[in-house]
């Protein structure tokens, strides 16, 4: 019996070091794809924001020609894009008065630059997660809106680069931005869950 | 846990409002917090009127209510078909003249548009958007 039971042990913590390895992998596999999606909603609301503080008319229209070179000398020549562009853009909506959409055009940017690099650092995670999720659908709400009472609004949402999308296109990026940012929800929870 | 995301949340929001307040600071004499255009680049029907030949008139408002009835020697030049209407408003611009841009009402944002894409896209400078639009002109023509 001794015997057996000897020789058992190390199977025993063979298969118990297997068990850890392959925990460990998914562990990390799990890690790697929060990062991924953390990384991604960020990238969106970098630019996002960037788009609405910097011109970057130029640089988006070099880069989708390719012309990479131009698009160098682009990223040196940037200067601050007009904020009178995206108060007018919140202004379309014509929900709140125009000093209300010129403090907005002012705060928002900055305001989505901030949550994205706080999903980066994973520094005020929840908070930022808990702005831009509702960032999202007050801004999907007054699409929607907009589109009832009939007003041809213009999304400043991405700078121009996003002014001549039509109302499906901004509903299906406001969607998909909002299921990315639940997603990451569920993950919080996860990784909470976990560490309790 | 409310309260610690409602406090992250606060942090963030308190946090993005230094450097807007530091873009606000910049911008102070560059942008209007009384109204969405400048007034410098407003102009009223009478002062219009007053620059007879020397000023194109531009409708910025969509192709059916141009066809429908238009300031008398007006350009149709809106945003649906900006790249066609373009080249044939350049084709009757001339160096010095003014451009005075307008849509439907005081409410409208076409004009605002059309008159700052012809600032940036188009390089042209006095372009001037008509202070209540084609009601405006209405009333003062009726």
């Amino acid at each position: 019996m001794n015997e057996t039971s000897n020789v058992q042990r190390p199977t025993l913590n063979v298969e118990s070091s297997a068990s850890v390895t392959t925990s460990t992998i998914k562990n990390q596999k799990s890690y790697i794809f929060w990062r991924i999606l953390d990384f991604v909603l960020a990238g969106i609301f970098i630019f996002a924001g960037l788009s609405k503080i910097l011109d970057l008319d130029r640089l988006i229209a070099d880069l989708q020609q390719l012309q990479f070179a131009s698009a160098l000398a682009d990223l040196r020549n940037l200067s601050l894009a007009s904020p009178a562009e995206f108060a007018s853009g919140i202004d379309n909506f014509k929900i709140v008065p125009w000093p209300i959409s010129v403090a907005l055009a002012f705060y928002l940017p900055w305001l989505e630059i901030l949550c994205a690099l706080a999903l980066v650092f994973r520094f005020l995670y929840r908070g930022a997660l808990a702005i831009l999720s509702a960032s999202i659908v007050v801004f999907t709400l007054a699409t929607i809106a907009a589109k009832v009472r009939g007003l041809d609004i213009t999304c400043g949402c991405f700078g121009h680069a996003s002014q001549h999308w039509s109302f499906p296109a901004h509903l299906a990026t406001n969607l998909a931005i909002l299921t990315g940012l639940v997603v990451l929800w569920f993950g919080a929870a996860a990784r909470e869950r976990r560490a309790d | 846990m409310k309260f610690l995301l409602a406090r992250q949340a606060a942090v963030v929001a308190a946090l993005a409002l230094l450097p807007a307040a530091g873009e606000a600071i910049y911008f102070r004499d560059k942008i209007s917090w009384r109204s969405a255009i400048a007034p410098s680049e407003m102009v009223t029907v009478e002062h219009a009127r007053e620059w007879g030949d020397t000023a194109i008139w531009v409708d910025a408002r969509p192709d059916d209510e141009f066809a429908n009835d238009h300031v008398p020697g007006a350009i149709s030049l809106n945003e649906d078909r900006w790249n066609e209407l373009l080249p044939q408003f350049l084709a009757v611009w001339a160096p010095g003249k003014k451009i005075i841009v307008y849509c439907s009402s005081l409410s409208c944002n076409a004009s605002r548009e059309v008159a700052r894409r012809l600032r940036k896209e188009a390089q042209l400078s006095d372009v001037f958007v008509l202070e209540g639009g084609w009601e405006a002109w209405l009333k003062k023509n009726r």
